[in-house]
């Protein structure tokens, strides 16, 4: 790319290029055309022009047939499969594996051909009962190692070699009949090893870093922590990992209230069951003395909801602990219901069953009536303070959330008494010459539908709503004139067509009186004249020429800003220039 | 290919020329040196002694580092001139060169004085120890395997002509050249440390990058692989002929007798990730870096072996490792994998990309570049390999491109449609820079008649139906079970 001529146009990467076949152009352009320029290749600057691989690239090929020559791979004499005896079994899923190489290895000591010589000869000397077996003598091994690492890190460094007393905690571990007697000796011979290895550990071990300066230059040190990508970090993480476990603090904290309230309701129904048993055993009582003494009035104080009140609480206790909200609202009410002396009627069991239920019921409906009006008034507030909100604002928006036509809403807007106001049409017509067509352009460029209809129904709906203007002030103090209820174009004439009136209308004045007589409202005139077929270029017009007379219509009031102006609902025009804004605020009144 | 980006080695000015004789040749030295029958200029790395004579490590002209190796005097011509090392103009070049040499002192303060001469010489002596199996000189270091280990500390201490490289260097310094050498240096260190951590990167400057191979063997899995670069595995296991690796946790092994008991033990035997892609050829899974650190590691250390341009100086938290492996009744076998980070601030798909020697030249690799875009398409974003690219990575790239490129191309070519560089990137998920760059290699973008035009070259036609008729494989899109993985810096701190 870099030795193009400078001729050649920029190559981007969105250019688009035609794909072709060498036979599809001509060779020698082609050729001469080819690019010439070193490729960067991404191989280390120094490499680049090594022989092997400069062979290769010069083929400059799909398939290279040279190759880089490499030291190439033997089979190995080892016994693979007495090595690797362990048999694999597929999976039919895809394995999913998390366990670490340690946790695969088992015992990390793995004994060398020098302990396999000392436990030979160790060994020879016992009975077989008493022999060490390989296996133990790696976990005595492993517990000298792991050990002699926690307490002695430095042990290479100081010299320190863990006394034996140091490891026995850790041989509690393991199988103490097995390893006990023989781990003294081990011991002895452990040390032995690591002082000829200058305390070194027994396993060849990486180099990490020791944080000293021959550590930087030594090229076995290796898998240094990235400690500033780190510290970078650690604040913000420690905050993020605190907010966390706050959270889950609070959560389990939440659960934990939880339960003890359930606890506290539960010891709370206990005990109602007992007030509710010893009032039944006590009028079980009274109906004994009653019968005793051959009373014989009325048992309606003796009835009570008894049969049925533990039941209906009993029922709802279990509602409780497995049923949604409303069920559990009911609960506590029910039983206070029931709690007051009913009215005293013995005999009949439906009726002191139906009684309260009545009274439930009554109470539920009172109750809902009450919800009700709450809700009605809370509703007819939100509306009053989202009108309050919404003051001085309209909703222009093509559904809007909340009506613009209703009346309180509009309270600055005031009727527009045309009569009274003596404004000269001449500056009016002046004004709104000046901002036309940046609205325009905005306008939605519909089809046009049948004039007709529209101008019926304009004709209809300029008689519901009479005009009406509010003044106000937007941002930044400007003044607006919102408007609404006029009779103004359609919305659908587009830019194109009423640029051209424009042009019309100056030159054609007085050429084209014929426009100027007909009233655009008058729905006779419409329909008559939607009812000729006109050609093409009048039909195009549409209703606009009428909509657009210079000449306000009777029944149209006067319209200081530009009448071409397509608005049907209100729509705020930025007064800038002082004039007009002096003219627009006269209007306003 | 010295350090500082020169195209030859020791092309840094004029430098003195002379004979030399086997005695007097130094490290730093360049002389004619054969390799593959024909004579090529090399850089001396290392001397050693062992049992059938000296050998030097040599870097040759122009070739890869993987393709160094120890090379007996009869290879060396010493009837031409060597050049020598220039003293002024090569401070900064044997600074670096001579870093690891010295570091290793410094780095092991506790070692006794003696052992730190023979323990470097060691490291150095230990590579070629076991034959690479391409070498002419296969025979000739057979003969010291074994002994040589035990007789490497000794030899080298008693030998005169090999105590210069180190010693004398250190004294040769003036003041004022020594503190010259120490500020360029720390001074690029830290310029390069801090693009390491402010762009996340895995890749790393030769500066940085030991020279010298220090595992000449590794057994792994049914394989014999012979490593191409340094990587920073336990210092003592450049002593070691051959280091074993488990193929499914990786675990590596100095020790035979640790190795197999290791087996007996481990029960891994796929990835230790969640497979998100599987069709009767491979499988993908997906590692956390963070999750799995030790996994990932071991995975750094190996594939650093055959990855020159890879970095371990930081940890893997960052990255996720994408690792396409194939199934058998052992388990699920590593074939290669590519890192990717979490977060790429500039954009990068992939961070490291490697298929195993042993599965290379299979179209492997083709299908773990495809993975990685596909992941992008997943992801919406246009993407691009973080660079540079190794030799075998961009030819690798290149042809997926190409192929990709032109397959597309034929097919606007056919109806007729016009296309745009753009297009072209969004429908493949590559950067606009990358497809230009190709279009560009392609010779297929063309100015003509007064407008940019793409034309599609007969030839590459040709080599694309070939090449069409031998490839077999490809990823299956609908067969991956990926989202996008979020992480916020919760779970970066807690795993939440
Ligand atoms: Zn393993």
């Amino acid at each position: 790319m870099a030795t193009r001529k400078v001729r050649y146009k920029k190559l981007s990467v969105k250019t688009l290029l035609s794909v072709l076949r060498e036979d599809q152009i001509d060779p020698t352009e082609y050729e001469s055309l080819t690019n010439e320029a070193q490729i960067a290749t991404g191989v280390e600057q120094a490499e680049e022009n090594e022989y092997h691989l400069q062979a290769v690239l010069q083929s400059a090929g799909v398939a290279a047939d040279k190759e880089i020559p490499v030291p190439p791979p033997q089979e190995s004499t080892l016994n693979y499969d007495e090595l690797y005896s362990r048999r694999f079994s597929k999976t039919s899923t895809y394995i999913r594996f998390s366990q670490t190489v340690e946790e695969c290895i088992g015992c990390m000591y793995d004994m060398t051909e020098d302990d396999e010589a000392f436990l030979k000869s160790y060994n020879q000397k016992r009975a077989a009962s008493a022999q060490l077996s390989e296996d133990d003598f790696e976990k005595i091994m492993d517990v000298f190692e792991d050990t002699s690492y926690i307490k002695a890190p430095f042990a290479s460094i100081d010299q320190t070699i863990v006394p034996y007393q140091d490891m026995l905690q850790g041989l509690q571990d393991l199988d103490n009949a097995k390893v006990m007697p023989h781990a003294k000796d081990i011991y002895e011979y452990w040390k032995s090893r690591r002082q000829a290895l200058n305390n070194q550990p027994l396993h060849p071990t990486l180099k990490f870093e020791k944080h000293q300066d021959s550590d930087e230059a030594d090229p076995y040190v290796c898998f240094r922590r990235r400690e500033v990508r780190q510290t970078r970090k650690t604040r913000a993480r420690d905050v993020q990992s605190a907010e966390k476990l706050k959270r889950l603090r609070k959560e389990l904290e939440e659960g934990r209230q939880l339960v003890l309230a359930a606890h506290q309701r539960e010891l709370l129904k206990a005990e109602m069951l007992k007030a509710d048993r010893a009032i039944f055993e006590l009028r079980a009582q009274l109906k004994e003395h009653k019968i005793r003494l051959g009373i014989k009035t009325d048992d309606e104080d003796l009835i009570n909801q008894k049969v049925s009140s533990p039941l209906f609480i009993f029922c709802h206790t279990q509602f409780d602990t497995d049923t949604s909200q409303p069920q559990k609202r009911k609960a506590p009410e029910a039983p206070a219901v029931q709690r007051p002396p009913p009215p005293t009627q013995l005999r009949i069991a439906a009726r002191s069953d139906g009684r309260p239920t009545e009274a439930d019921l009554s109470l539920l409906a009172d109750r809902l009536a009450e919800k009700e009006n709450e809700l009605r008034a809370d509703i007819e507030k939100k509306v009053q303070s989202h009108n309050e909100w919404n003051r001085n604002h309209l909703d222009l928006t093509r559904g809007p959330l909340s009506p613009v036509h209703e009346p309180r809403q509009d309270v600055s807007f005031r009727p527009a008494k045309t009569q009274y106001l003596m404004t000269p049409p001449t500056s009016a017509s002046g004004a709104s010459l000046e901002e036309p067509t940046p609205m325009e352009l905005d306008k939605p460029q519909n089809p046009q539908p049948v004039f007709k209809f529209r101008g019926v129904a304009r004709d209809e709906e300029s008689r519901e709503n009479p005009p009406a203007y509010r003044r106000r002030i937007g941002r930044l103090n400007r003044l607006w004139i919102d408007r609404r209820g006029m009779a103004s174009p359609p919305r659908e004439v587009s830019a194109e067509v009423l640029d051209r009136w424009k042009y019309d209308q100056s030159s054609d004045d007085e050429d084209d009186p014929p426009l100027y007589e007909v009233d655009p409202f008058d729905t006779n005139a419409l329909r008559f004249r939607a009812s000729i077929p006109l050609p093409l270029w009048m039909t195009n017009r549409a209703a606009v020429p009428n909509a657009r007379a210079p000449l306000p219509p009777p029944q149209q009031p006067p319209q200081p800003q530009q009448p071409q102006q397509p608005v049907s609902q209100p729509q705020p025009q930025p007064q800038l220039p002082p004039p007009a804004q002096a003219a627009a605020a006269a209007a306003a009144g | 290919m010295g350090p500082n980006g020169e195209a030859e080695v020791g092309s840094d000015g004029p430098r003195q020329k002379g004979r030399a004789t086997p005695d007097t040749i130094t490290i730093g030295c360049i002389a004619q040196v054969t390799k593959d029958g024909q004579p090529r200029r090399a850089e001396i790395l290392s001397i050693k002694e062992t049992k059938s004579g000296r050998q030097f490590y040599c870097n040759f002209d122009n070739f890869n580092k993987r393709l160094d190796e120890w090379v007996p005097v009869s290879r060396i011509d010493f009837d031409q001139d060597v050049e020598w090392p220039n003293p002024d103009k090569d401070k900064q070049k044997d600074a670096k060169s001579k870093k690891s040499t010295t570091v290793s002192k410094k780095s092991q303060p506790s070692k006794k004085a003696q052992k730190k001469v023979g323990k470097r010489e060691q490291s150095v002596a230990s590579e070629g120890q076991t034959p690479h199996p391409w070498t002419e000189f296969v025979e000739s270091q057979n003969k010291v395997d074994g002994e040589d280990k035990a007789n490497a500390s000794l030899e080298v201490g008693g030998t005169p002509g090999l105590g210069p490289d180190e010693m004398e260097l250190d004294e040769d310094e003036t003041p004022a050249s020594a503190a010259k050498k120490e500020h360029t240096q720390s001074f690029s260190r830290e310029q390069e440390i801090e693009k390491l951590r402010t762009s996340g990167s895995m890749t790393q400057n030769p500066a940085e990058i030991s020279r010298i191979r220090n595992i000449s063997k590794v057994e792994f899995g049914r394989y014999v692989l012979f490593p191409w670069y340094f990587s920073p595995y336990p210092e003592v296991f450049s002593q070691e002929d051959c280091i074993y690796i488990c193929e499914f946790c990786l675990s590596y092994y100095g020790d035979l007798k640790s190795f197999t008991r290791h087996r007996m033990k481990c029960t891994l035997q796929h990835p230790p990730g969640n497979e998100i892609y599987r069709d009767d050829f491979v499988s993908f899974y997906e590692i956390d870096g963070r999750r799995q650190r030790t996994w990932c590691r071991n995975l750094c250390l190996l594939s650093k072996m055959f990855l020159d341009h890879k970095t371990l100086y930081y940890d893997v938290d960052p990255f996720l490792f994408y690792v396409m492996t194939t199934r058998d009744d052992r388990g699920s076998h590593l074939i290669g994998y590519f890192s990717k980070e979490k977060e790429s601030a500039d954009g990068y798909n992939v961070a490291c990309i490697l298929t195993l020697p042993q599965y290379q030249r299979k179209g492997y690799g083709r299908l773990l570049i495809q993975f990685s875009y596909e992941l992008s398409k997943i992801e919406g974003k246009l993407s691009s390999p973080e660079k540079p690219l190794s030799d075998l990575g961009l030819l690798s790239y290149r042809q997926y491109w190409s192929e990709l490129i032109l397959d597309l191309l034929l097919g606007y070519s056919e109806r007729e449609e016009k296309c745009t560089i753009e297009t072209i990137a969004t429908r493949l998920a590559m950067t606009t820079q990358d497809v230009e760059h190709t279009l560009q290699a392609l010779k297929m973008q063309v100015y003509h008649k007064g407008e940019h035009k793409i034309v599609i070259p007969e030839k590459l036609m040709h080599q694309r139906e070939k090449s069409r008729a031998k490839q077999k494989r490809v990823i299956d899109p609908d067969r991956i079970q990926w989202k996008p993985p979020v992480f916020t810096a919760a779970s970066r701190t807690w795993g939440w």
